[in-house]
């Protein structure tokens, strides 16, 4: 009988082979997906009723994270609870942790291969509330165990509920000025207040800097279409295309996906921009109907079968849509209609109505 | 296609001066071409069911069932009768408007005959923007009413652009007297924007649900109900207004939710994909899809085809489905329990279909209700309304005439 424990170790393994350096088997991977998902199903009632539609374990549709708690520990052993974006409590993905040990380790690997791959810290600058303003918000866990991993000094510039433009550009010129590299992390929408808040204004980030957004629009200000907003980032910051890079993220979801654009320009080489999906994750279209893997390059509805979500379920189903690339994935947004979700939203809700 | 705003405009012009000739034609005239038009339309149809097929995003079964279905309605007779009862709702003689501006909306393709066909009984001359997704039939109507005659064909044109083209919206209403709206509520809103004083005719966003009292449920007539039930249900692949998307089933002690729900998918809607198949499911709907069914599982209540699915649960808070067939019945003591339910849909609610031994107290409720203004018809007939049937709480000539 597998055990929480084995399972664990495995998993940590995965991740700690890749940081090694060490080629993960997509097999062994897969492997684990299957043993993780039946320990799961054992364990988690409402995950047990999904059948099986081919040769992979059922996928857990994100929007039951909105209406059920999904965890295989009791309530009394949460240790943090994480809540997607959201105006009413339906609205809102809870996703309960026990132990956030496998969360931080495949967010410090994964953002050491794809973030920071170059530096061991820099500066941070930090469009995004602090951790201690948005306790339920696994974006602002992330940032701020960013800043403990990578940062040399970390500045939070939405303060108090409202994004203080004065502090951005204090921050950018010091930038300027000191010639240090920065890297400027956000949600989305934060980017888009700020092109809205800094006017005229350009900056001239020094060589090394780097740009990572993240989450969508969810209807709820205006939206920038994501070429048009990397244009502006550009030009606002004078930071190369190849050096802003996007992130993907969920609360559903333990693990996280980055653009392959900054991994690659320091790697010297160069592809199209897509997703990078760690390998102990697997990322795949799939056809709406059959729940099956798509063909090629196809588009069909993500399934990410993340194995950092240990005390909840690992084989997920969103609604995002996506199709292969080069080994990566292109997420092409979400399906019209499909319910709003994302972490941009605290950062607009932060800012009153647009 | 896409026609720009001069080209909106002439057209506008050249079917309103042709309003002013077809109207001097009679009504009996108007309803022989509509009549003779509608054939010839539905002859053409069969010829061409794998371009409708691609334009609408239906299987070819279903393209020839909705266009036998909605053409065969288009008699003289028919025509006739209606024409008749617009005369008797008022004490005034009928004083039609010069021009009337469509707008149509792509997800039920045959809503265009209606919206067409009567403001030119009537001898109201029609300029049709088509969905920018399904422009083919309303051409192909207009083809046919011209080969009916040429007055009739004159007084119709069809033009289609990309919503949010706000030179050709406008030029698509500045002339109309009264422009009727077929689309989301998005859509409203936006041309309502345009118009000053121009009357809107709006049939916007809207949904239908089903009700099966204990009558319906025996063992002698289940099967009739089901099979009914089931083409309400798949016509159009759910995608119209009239779709039942919701089921109240009256509980029974003889006849659980559960069982009705697994006799609606193995009888019907598996039967009905065979002989009447949905079209491709677009990736979009698919990831709705993917979501509802997923919870309906998760909840234990979910029975499943390749094309098709029946949730169970309970009548509130209502979970709407992402149609293309899936479908949910929600249990319920009784009649007054379902319209209960039903308030929390309001105004959007468009028709309630009901078996026929239920139909008189429906109505009789629906009559009474200060917040539903929903129409009822028996099951089986949901996505077949007759010529006369009201749209949107209104008869089909309302906004037509001069008041």
């Amino acid at each position: 009988m597998t055990t929480r424990t084995e399972l664990k170790a495995r998993i940590e393994a995965q991740i700690a082979g890749f940081e090694a350096g060490q080629q993960v088997d997509a097999a062994s991977r897969d492997e684990l997906i299957e043993d993780l998902a039946a320990w799961q199903a054992s364990r988690i009632p409402e995950y047990g009723r999904l059948q099986r539609h081919g040769a992979w374990p059922p996928a857990l549709p994100t929007d039951v994270f909105r209406f059920r708690r999904i965890a295989a520990h009791p309530e009394a052993d949460d240790l943090r609870v994480f809540r997607s974006s959201g105006t009413t409590s339906s609205e809102r993905s809870v996703h309960v942790y026990r132990d956030l040990g496998l969360y931080d380790f495949a967010a410090r690997v994964a953002a050491r291969h794809m973030l920071f791959p170059d530096v061991d810290r820099m500066r941070l600058v930090m469009l995004a509330p602090h951790e201690d303003e948005a306790r339920d918000s696994s974006l602002e866990y992330m940032l701020a165990r960013f800043a403990e991993w990578f940062g040399t000094e970390c500045t939070w510039v939405w303060r108090d509920g409202a994004l203080d433009i004065e502090l951005l550009m204090e921050q950018l010129r010091n930038a300027e000025a000191s010639g240090d590299p920065v890297a400027v992390l956000g949600t989305s929408f934060a980017f888009v207040h700020a092109e809205d808040g800094l006017g005229d204004r350009r900056f001239e980030l020094p060589p090394g800097s780097r740009v990572m957004q993240t989450g969508g629009y969810k209807g709820r200000s205006r939206e920038v279409d994501r070429e048009v907003l990397l244009e502006a980032i550009q030009g606002r910051y004078g930071v190369a295309a190849q050096r802003i890079i996007n992130e993907f993220g969920a609360t559903e979801l333990s693990s996280q996906m980055y653009d392959t654009t900054l991994r690659e320009h320091i790697d010297g080489s160069a592809g199209l921009r897509r997703l990078w999906v760690p390998p102990w994750v697997r990322a795949t279209p799939v056809d709406p109907d059959t729940l099956r893997p798509v063909e090629g390059e196809s588009v069909g509805i993500l399934r990410i079968d993340d194995t950092a979500n240990l005390d909840s379920v690992c084989c997920i189903q969103t609604t995002d849509l996506a199709r292969r690339l080069d080994g990566g994935i292109v997420v092409l947004g979400r399906a019209p209609g499909a319910t709003p979700r994302g972490c941009s939203l605290a950062a607009d809700q932060a800012l009153g109505p647009p | 296609m896409t026609d720009n705003a001069l080209l909106v405009r002439a057209r506008a012009a050249s079917v309103l001066e042709a309003g002013k000739v077809l109207s001097a034609s009679t009504l009996a005239d108007r309803a022989h071409w509509l009549s003779q038009g509608a054939s010839s339309l539905a002859r053409q149809a069969d010829g061409r069911c794998d371009a409708l097929s691609e334009a609408t995003r239906l299987s070819i079964p279903m393209v020839e069932w909705a266009a036998r279905t909605t053409l065969e309605t288009i008699t003289e007779n028919a025509m006739l009768g209606l024409a008749q009862d617009a005369r008797t709702s008022t004490d005034r003689a009928l004083d039609p408007i010069g021009l009337l501006s469509v707008v149509l909306a792509g997800n039920v393709f045959t809503a265009s005959v209606r919206g067409i066909v009567v403001p030119l009984l009537f001898g109201v001359p029609v300029l049709v923007k088509a969905s920018s997704r399904e422009a083919l039939f309303p051409a192909m109507l207009r083809d046919a009413l011209r080969s009916a005659d040429s007055r009739l064909g004159a007084a119709i044109d069809v033009v289609a652009f990309q919503g949010g083209d706000i030179e050709a919206e406008a030029a698509l209403v500045e002339l109309a007297e009264a422009v009727s709206v077929y689309g989301s509520n998005e859509t409203l809103e936006a041309i309502s924007a345009r118009l000053e004083s121009t009357p809107l005719i709006a049939h916007g966003h809207g949904v239908s649900v089903a009700y099966c009292g204990t009558e319906a449920l025996g063992d002698a007539q289940l099967g009739d109900t089901i099979s009914k039930l089931s083409l309400d249900i798949c016509a159009y692949d759910q995608r119209g207004c009239l779709s039942p998307q919701l089921v109240y089933v009256e509980e029974t002690p003889d006849r659980s939710s559960m069982d009705f729900a697994e006799r609606l998918a193995k009888d019907g809607l598996e039967l009905l994909s065979r002989t009447l198949p949905r079209g491709p499911l677009p990736v979009s709907a698919g990831a709705a899809q993917a979501q509802w069914r997923g919870i309906a599982e998760v909840e234990g209540t979910l029975v499943r085809g390749d094309t098709y699915a029946v949730s169970v649960r309970e009548a509130q808070p209502i979970r709407w489905s992402p149609a293309y067939r899936n479908v949910t019945v929600a249990p319920v003591p009784g009649l007054d329990e379902a319209l209960q339910a039903m308030q929390a849909i309001g105004s959007s609610l468009k028709c309630v279909g009901a078996d026929s031994a239920s139909i008189p107290k429906v109505e009789a409720q629906l009559a009474s209700s200060p917040t539903l203004s929903a129409t009822t018809c028996a099951i089986g007939t949901m996505q077949t309304p007759s010529l006369d049937a009201p749209a949107d709480g209104h008869p089909i000539w309302h906004g037509l005439f001069r008041t």
